[in-house]
């Protein structure tokens, strides 16, 4: 269908020295749609989050974004990147460099931009994510919900197709982790196509339009917001029980 | 800490304009200044005598009185070299030769005259040939015997009184003749050396080099007994010792290359005369007043100075008492005498005590100074090519593209690697030498990755490289003959073809074993004289190398098939099992005779050395080896081979070798060995030509730009920067080994997820090592690299084996002149210091300026 941005079809991954960390993922996200990753650790999800954008090869399987094959040797893996947006969970900004030249660094130097025209984006984005009043601070200088709002901005700039989320909230404290979510929710009602993977199971329900329980490298339960409240497998069942006691 | 601006001695206050030329006029200081004033004066002390003749022959007799012949007849006398006066001559035709020794003095001319005296007699008495023919040279042997020679062959001796002939056995022209005691050397014309051991009664023909057999040999002359110099017209020098302790010295001859002006054979001048004043001092004199001194033997040879009012006559002959006092003549009068070997003396040369620390200081620092430039050059360049080769190194090292990659998603440029840029670039050094071989190598790789840039900017779609893309169902066949292609070659003709990696590997291999280094047994120990073999064929080696890349490309590419993953093979383990144990074995039993086995404790210990290495190598290659469930994969072996890297492969063998050798022979092997700095004046010194051919046709431009292209080419490649070229590049290759090392600890030191950073907004490989991690390593390799380029500085000391007088070697020649060890040492050592705690604090102030804010322990102030 045209308006599926991504589809993932038999992903596989083994790993060296025999970890078999994905086997066998399909799903498919649609244009605008938010879809969560959420498992225990080990499960894989992170693993199939790299695999989209290849920083992580898949061992099998095909990837297509808008109906072209992704992970075949002949294409260009940094055309597709950058029509790729990614969020770390250690948010990995460019330290050397301010926050404003951190956005704008992809913009001039993969999208070929001058510096003006590449600021003027890089400051609507940071309006986006409400971080223009430190656009000169270095990221040293940042708090950790600053710096991720950051990094989401430097994705947005380079206006991509699809944004992967890899536990954006996970090395942040529970304060900090409002401000992130509130951003991420806005790209959500602004209708951007998102993959999250995270631990926060209640933002999953919250933000997300389908959410994928994913459990020792396949997916164990796939459906819309609710199953959260209504789970239908048991290992589902038995992963929230955990959560909630916690 | 006081901020940028708010510093006193900020170099921020300072305007951009000026900063640059601060800059410019510091590297113009070091770089391009000339040398110290080289100022020197002659040495030579015109003779003033009342006439104007042409001064032919001058020898000096056994009671150190001068005796000068000349044109018409002319004797003049010079009684202890300082009165000088006019004789009555008994002849009126031109003198053109003398000799003399203990007992008389003797010359000869035009129209067979021959005059001679005893020492002791004032009395010049005449005794001509029966022939008008001139006589080219005249000599007295051991018994007191005149021997003359002329034009074709001619010798003739003075025997009790009467003349006769001697048979020469050649028609040549004869030019010069002299003996020491009984054995007597004669040159002549295309070539032609004889040689007579019995006082010139009979003379037989000596060998001389193939090259002179057209030139004429117009001078020779022994110096005692055991060397030999001669020289032809075209300014070449020929050189005899004695081979061995057998033969004699004037049987083989060979021509002495000359360090001068060209760096060829030849000095390019007329020379007319050659005295010897040393084993290894000579003096040389030629057309257009050629007057020149070489201190080693005909290596080096300088032309010196005359005084004013000299108007570069020609000097004919020169005569000796030591290596100092002599004369030289020439036409028109022209009598020159020295006191100091004709050699210029510096201006300005007076007598300094040195064991005053005033004048010691005085006379030593611009010397000091000077070797503080030389010094300083040689580490600015060497710490320059140092970090850019060492950054190019770390970045191959940690080049991801694997041989998978450049089959698979590259392999259009693989091919046009293989097929084009390199064949390309052979052909050139085939033409034109190694030099133009590199830069076109480098050039096309410039020019095709520019062309595939434009020709891909904007497409989404990459459509291979330089818009060659092959399809898909054609992709493995092309691999298949890539890879025949390398192991086979490509095979045209003679000249147009390539030798591919099996041929290299074979050819290679037997050079190697021509050099029969090992011995006929099957023993490993006995091969291991095959060690040595590069060094006995360089280009073997480097053959055999390049072929063994080739083979292991080739059969790889060969078996490809689409899936490159590890190879399997089967039973692996046992073969190696098998090699390893036939190897103990040859080495324990060939040669093993029950008669002579001894039982001393040093071949027991040899044996149960050798069966323990086996049952050790047994253990590591099968650990879990358990007889009971033998399950035969056991004993297989799986690699993948297409996880090679080949960048990274390149640049390990680079580091491994100027990392595993020490700097001070490195030193020697480039400069001594390969002679780099020789190899890269000449190369410049072509360029500079090419260059001024092109600036003469830029018309006015050209008296503009000539003397600017000479200035820097003789800073650059001038005579004598043979070692500062050599200097320049051990010091800097050396370098980039070790900081590549670091360079790479650096970027390794930076979080994997930045390089994941960049590449998730589409940034390249090689983009984000430029944008992120190599700003960000940099930083991080300051202090490491500080001690690296203090390194330099002090390693930079080595170079004084390579003669380049840095502030080392000047510490020597000072010490040579004054004696004052502690002092000159002490100098240096100061010298030294300033130097390296400048470089310091530099950096220190470096580290703090690209302190990233937030980022990073830093310590103290």
């Amino acid at each position: 269908m045209e308006d599926e941005v991504l589809i993932i079809e038999n992903l596989e991954k083994i790993y060296a020295g025999g970890v078999h960390a994905v086997r066998g993922v399909s799903f498919k996200v649609r244009k605008g749609e938010s879809v969560a990753i959420i498992g225990s650790s080990g499960s894989g999800k992170s693993t199939v989050l790299r695999c989209i954008n290849r920083l992580i090869e898949p061992t099998m399987g095909t990837i297509k974004l808008n109906e072209e094959v992704i992970n075949n040797p002949l294409a260009d893996v940094n055309e597709i990147r950058s029509k790729i947006g990614m969020v770390f969970q250690s948010f990995e900004l460019f330290s050397h460099l301010k926050v404003l030249e951190n956005i704008t660094l992809g913009l001039r130097y993969v999208r070929g931009m001058n510096k003006e025209d590449a600021e003027k984006i890089a400051l609507e984005v940071l309006e986006r994510v409400d971080m223009l009043d430190r656009i000169d601070a270095y990221p040293g200088n940042l708090s950790g919900g600053q710096k991720q709002r950051v990094a989401i901005a430097r994705s947005l700039a380079m206006h991509p197709e699809v944004i992967l989320f890899d536990e954006p909230t996970s090395a942040l404290d529970p304060e900090l982790i409002g401000s992130v979510l509130q951003t991420i929710r806005g790209l959500a009602d602004e209708g951007m196509t998102m993959v999250i993977v995270t631990h926060e199971i209640n933002f999953a329900r919250d933000v997300a339009d389908r959410i994928i329980y994913m459990d020792k490298g396949i997916i164990a339960e796939e459906g819309p917001s609710d199953i959260i409240e209504n789970p239908k497998t048991e290992r589902l069942k038995e992963f929230l029980s955990a959560m909630d006691d916690e | 800490m006081l901020s940028k601006e708010d510093r006193i001695l900020s170099w921020y206050k300072i305007p951009k304009s000026s900063r640059i030329l601060l800059i410019a006029t510091t590297l113009i200081f070091i770089f391009l200044t000339p040398n110290l004033a080289e100022g020197y004066e002659s040495t030579w002390n015109k003779i003033e005598i009342d006439s104007t003749n042409d001064y032919n022959a001058a020898v000096i007799d056994s009671n150190e009185d001068a005796w000068i012949f000349g044109d018409k007849g002319i004797i003049i006398h010079g009684e202890k070299l300082t009165n000088w006066s006019i004789i009555d001559s008994p002849t009126n035709e031109d003198i053109l030769t003398a000799d003399s020794n203990d007992y008389m003095v003797a010359a000869a001319g035009t129209n067979g005259t021959v005059i001679y005296k005893e020492v002791l007699s004032n009395e010049w008495i005449k005794k001509s040939i029966d022939a008008q023919t001139k006589i080219n040279s005249i000599a007295i042997n051991n018994m007191n015997e005149i021997i003359i020679v002329t034009d074709f062959g001619g010798i003739q001796i003075l025997r009790e009184g009467e003349w006769s002939e001697i048979d020469s056995l050649t028609l040549e022209d004869l030019y010069h003749i002299t003996f020491e005691n009984e054995r007597g050397l004669i040159s002549g014309s295309s070539g032609l050396i004889l040689g007579s051991e019995d006082n010139g009664l009979t003379w037989e023909t000596r060998e001389t080099p193939e090259t002179i057999s057209e030139s004429e040999i117009i001078s020779i002359g022994y110096y005692k007994t055991n060397r030999a110099y001669a020289i032809t017209s075209d300014g070449q020098i020929l050189k005899s010792t004695q081979e061995a302790l057998t033969t004699t010295v004037g049987y083989s001859w060979s021509i002495k290359e000359i360090e001068s002006e060209n760096y060829s054979t030849t000095l390019n001048v007329n020379l007319t005369s050659l005295e010897i004043l040393s084993t290894t001092k000579i003096l040389l004199t030629g057309e257009n007043g050629y007057v020149a001194l070489s201190k080693d033997g005909g290596n080096i040879v300088t032309p010196q100075l005359f005084p004013d009012g000299f108007d570069n006559q020609k000097i004919n002959d020169v005569a000796m008492i030591n290596a100092f006092r002599g004369i030289i003549v020439g036409n028109e009068g022209n009598i020159f005498y020295t006191e100091n070997g004709g050699e210029n003396n510096p201006v300005g040369f007076e007598v300094v005590d040195f064991n005053d620390f005033n004048e010691f200081v005085d006379f030593t620092k611009d010397n000091l100074l000077e070797g503080l430039k030389a010094t300083m050059k040689i580490v600015l360049i060497g710490i320059l090519l140092g970090f850019f080769l060492g950054i190019v190194l770390a970045m191959c090292k940690t080049a991801p593209t694997t041989l998978k990659q450049m089959i698979e998603s590259d392999l259009e440029k693989t091919l046009i690697l293989f097929w084009l840029v390199i064949p390309v670039s052979i052909l050139s050094t085939r033409g034109s030498g190694i030099g133009i071989g590199i830069f076109t190598f480098l050039a096309i790789i410039g020019v095709t990755i520019l062309v595939d840039y434009y020709i891909n900017k904007n497409k989404t779609e990459t459509e291979g490289f330089l818009g060659i893309l092959i399809p898909n169902n054609h992709r493995n066949k092309v691999i298949k003959i890539l890879g025949l292609s390398l192991l086979i070659g490509i095979p045209i003709s003679e000249e147009w073809g390539f030798e591919g990696g099996a041929g290299l590997i074979y050819s290679a291999l037997n050079n190697f074993h021509d050099f029969q280094l090992g011995s006929d047994t099957p023993k490993l120990s006995a091969q291991l004289g095959y060690i040595f073999a590069p060094i006995g064929d360089p280009i073997a080696f480097f053959r055999l190398i390049i072929g063994i890349g080739l083979t292991y490309l080739g059969i790889l590419f060969i078996t490809a098939n689409g899936s490159y993953s590890k190879k399997r093979f089967f039973a692996g383990k046992l073969f190696l099992l098998i090699i390893v144990w036939s190897i103990i074995l040859t080495e324990l039993f060939i040669g093993f005779n029950l008669n002579n086995f001894n039982l001393s404790i040093a071949s027991l210990m040899k044996y149960l050395f050798f069966l323990g290495m086996g049952l050790f190598m047994t253990r590591r290659i099968i650990p879990e080896l358990s007889w009971k469930n033998l399950d035969p994969n056991e004993f297989n072996i799986t690699i993948d081979p297409w996880k090679l890297r080949p960048l990274n492969s390149l640049a390990t063998l680079y580091t491994d070798f100027f990392r595993n050798t020490p700097l001070l022979v490195q030193f020697m092997f480039i400069h001594f060995g390969i002679q780099l700095g020789k190899h890269i004046q000449n190369i410049g010194i072509d360029v500079t030509n090419d260059l001024t051919i092109i600036s003469s046709y830029l018309g006015p431009l050209d008296s503009l730009f000539a003397p600017m292209i000479d200035y820097v080419s003789d800073s650059l490649f001038g005579p004598g920067k043979r070692s500062y070229l050599s200097a320049i590049f051990a010091l800097g290759l050396n370098s980039a080994a070790y900081q590549c090392e670091t360079i790479r600890g650096a970027i390794a030191a930076i979080p994997s997820g930045q390089m994941e950073a960049g590449r998730s907004i589409g940034l390249t490989y090689m983009g984000t090592m430029r944008l992120i991690i190599l700003p960000q390593a940099i930083r991080i390799c300051i202090p490491p690299l500080g001690n690296e380029m203090v390194n330099l500085v002090l390693n930079s000391s080595l170079a004084s084996v390579i003669a380049y007088t840095e502030l080392t070697r000047q510490g020597k020649l000072v010490v040579a002149i004054t004696f004052q060890i502690f002092w000159t040492w002490g100098m240096v050592m100061i010298a030294y210091f300033v130097v390296t705690w400048t470089l310091a604090l530099l950096l220190r102030r470096l580290e703090e300026k690209t302190r990233i804010p937030g980022l990073g322990i830093s310590g103290g102030n």
